[in-house]
């Protein structure tokens, strides 16, 4: 086995019912950096994460974390092992305030030790105003916000960002931009479904392309942006 | 017919004795609603566990004289134990399973509890003579169990909500409640919230059960009104949502009360139906709507 990776997917099916979702997919992580997983709607990149996160289970293969498989594990327990995630369509818990929102988050460290963290972290998005206001009542770009940074909260080694540019403006975009490029420099690694290939482009060093459930290329953006059988996913012969 | 007329103080009256009543109502929806906000489980053996919380209240003062609200203090863990061994054997297969699943399965723990408790106590009606007659506040009449009862819901109630917000617990278990992937995502364990709750809702189910005792007869199916009642309590609240449960309750036993002097008493419960047929047409999703 290769040296150094912190995720390892290998050969992972997932079906539902007739469908394939994940077609015998491979995939390795080295840590430090920030991939891309794209792919055409359909392609399996959301029901790939939630192989990884431990929400669906995989039908074959076998995924690694740190050199240690997580495939079997129950999603609290991927989880607790540092892996964090966001949902492509927001997940804040509603009826929860914004503090509650962080401090709900299993970490350790005592009550002062998580508010204190989530303090930090509600003033690192500007969010310190709006703590105690419900997430419900919070706008579509402050629940990006808070939904990003409850990921934060148990400082996870590895981040799955479910399409973190959509539906976002230019102005928050930047700020997301901006706050992921700064993950990379704190070390951590971060694996980004997203459709902008732009944002792809700008901040991924290496990217996965999914098509029908299988990977049919990966390579750095530039590469991957001529590489006709990607063109011939997203477009069409 | 002999005509009756209605005076300010006979309202006063009815509005005081259906919240005094409501009061009871709420706590024991709130169980419900806790269960079902969680799990989607709707829990048809609630009943069940509140008639052995009568039960036990009724026992301890039979067997010891003990103050059945004091006994209150064995009812809620004792209870808490029972739906926690229920959720970890039983219900925990079906939590995410059809929902006529889980109403087959607690109607079956329902019957089982009732029959086992036939067996063992008979059917005969029994009371708890602890506390009779009444306090009088001006111009109306309040009966001292009611008023104590109320007392006691209220603050299990207010505890709940307490533990709800205040604890970490408490969190975990609405944010289950909201979203039950994104909970497990976050590191929450939700099999064990899941019997937390499943304990915590037969514990309110219990402590009705006891408050029941003081003023109404304990026998193996008396349970089965407050089910019906807290499914009224929850469609009026909304499903799932908490505070919804409790202003519910309060205003389920204040229709009541109403329709029982404006109409006649066995009117009153046809009236409670026909008021949820309404609110259900014009407010599907409750009088509150949404979740808490």
């Amino acid at each position: 086995m290769p040296e150094g990776h912190i995720l390892e997917v290998r050969e992972v099916t997932k079906r539902f019912g007739g469908v394939t979702a994940v077609n015998h997919c491979s995939l390795a992580v080295q840590p430090g950096k920030i991939y891309g997983l794209i792919g055409p709607n359909g392609s399996g990149k959301t029901t790939l994460f939630n192989c990884i996160t431990g929400l669906d289970r995989r039908d074959e293969g076998e995924i690694r974390f740190k050199d240690e498989r997580i495939d079997g594990l129950k999603p609290h327990q991927v989880a607790c092992r540092g892996i964090g995630r966001t949902f492509q369509i927001i997940r804040v818990f509603p009826e929860l305030t914004a503090l509650e929102n962080l401090l709900v988050v299993s970490r350790k460290g005592g009550l002062a030790g998580n508010c204190q963290r989530a303090m930090e972290l509600l003033e690192f998005v500007k969010l310190d105003r709006l703590q105690n206001e419900y997430a419900g009542n919070l706008s579509y770009g402050q629940q990006k916000l808070l939904e990003f940074i409850r990921v934060l909260m148990t400082d996870p080694e590895l981040i799955l960002l479910d399409e973190p540019a959509a539906g976002v403006n230019p102005t928050l975009l930047n700020d997301l931009l901006g706050a992921i490029r700064k993950l990379r420099v704190q070390g951590k690694t971060v694996l980004i479904v997203e459709h902008d290939m732009k944002v792809v482009m700008g901040l991924c060093e290496m990217v996965f392309v999914l098509d029908y459930g299988e990977k049919i290329a990966e390579g750095p953006p530039e590469v991957i942006q001529a590489n006709e059988r990607v063109m011939e996913a997203y477009f069409g012969r | 017919m002999m005509q009756v007329q209605i005076t300010g103080t006979m309202v006063l009256q009815i509005v005081v004795s259906g919240l005094l009543a409501g009061g009871l109502y709420a706590l024991v929806a709130l169980g419900l609603s806790l269960i079902f906000g969680v799990m989607r489980v709707i829990n048809l053996a609630h009943g069940a566990l509140l008639m052995l919380g009568a039960y036990t209240t009724y026992w301890l003062f039979a067997l010891f004289g003990l103050n059945p609200f004091l006994s209150l203090l064995v009812s809620v863990p004792m209870l808490f134990v029972v739906g926690a061994v229920l959720q970890k054997l039983f219900v925990h297969r079906v939590v995410e399973a059809p929902e006529l699943s889980s109403l087959l399965l607690t109607f079956g723990i329902s019957i089982f509890i009732a029959n086992v408790a036939m067996l063992a106590w008979s059917s005969d009606y029994r009371s708890v003579e602890f506390l009779t007659g009444s306090f009088i506040l001006g111009q109306i009449a309040v009966s001292k169990p009611r008023l104590i009862s109320f007392v006691a819901a209220l603050g299990l109630t207010g505890l709940a909500f307490l533990l709800l917000h205040r604890t970490k617990i408490g969190k975990a278990i609405r944010a289950t409640s909201q979203h039950r992937d994104v909970a497990q995502i976050c590191g929450i364990n939700v099999r064990r919230i899941d019997v937390i709750t499943f304990g915590l809702g037969a514990g309110l189910a219990g402590a009705g059960g006891s408050l029941v005792s003081t003023m109404f007869a304990v026998y193996p199916e008396m349970g089965l009104i407050y089910v019906f009642k807290s499914f009224l309590v929850i469609a009026l609240g909304g499903a799932g949502n908490y505070p919804g449960a409790f202003f519910g309750g309060l205003l389920l036993g204040l229709v009541e009360g109403l329709a029982s002097l404006f109409l006649t008493a066995q009117l009153s419960e046809v009236i409670a139906y026909i008021f949820l047929v309404i609110v259900l047409l014009v407010r599907p999703a409750g009088l509150l709507g949404g979740r808490t």
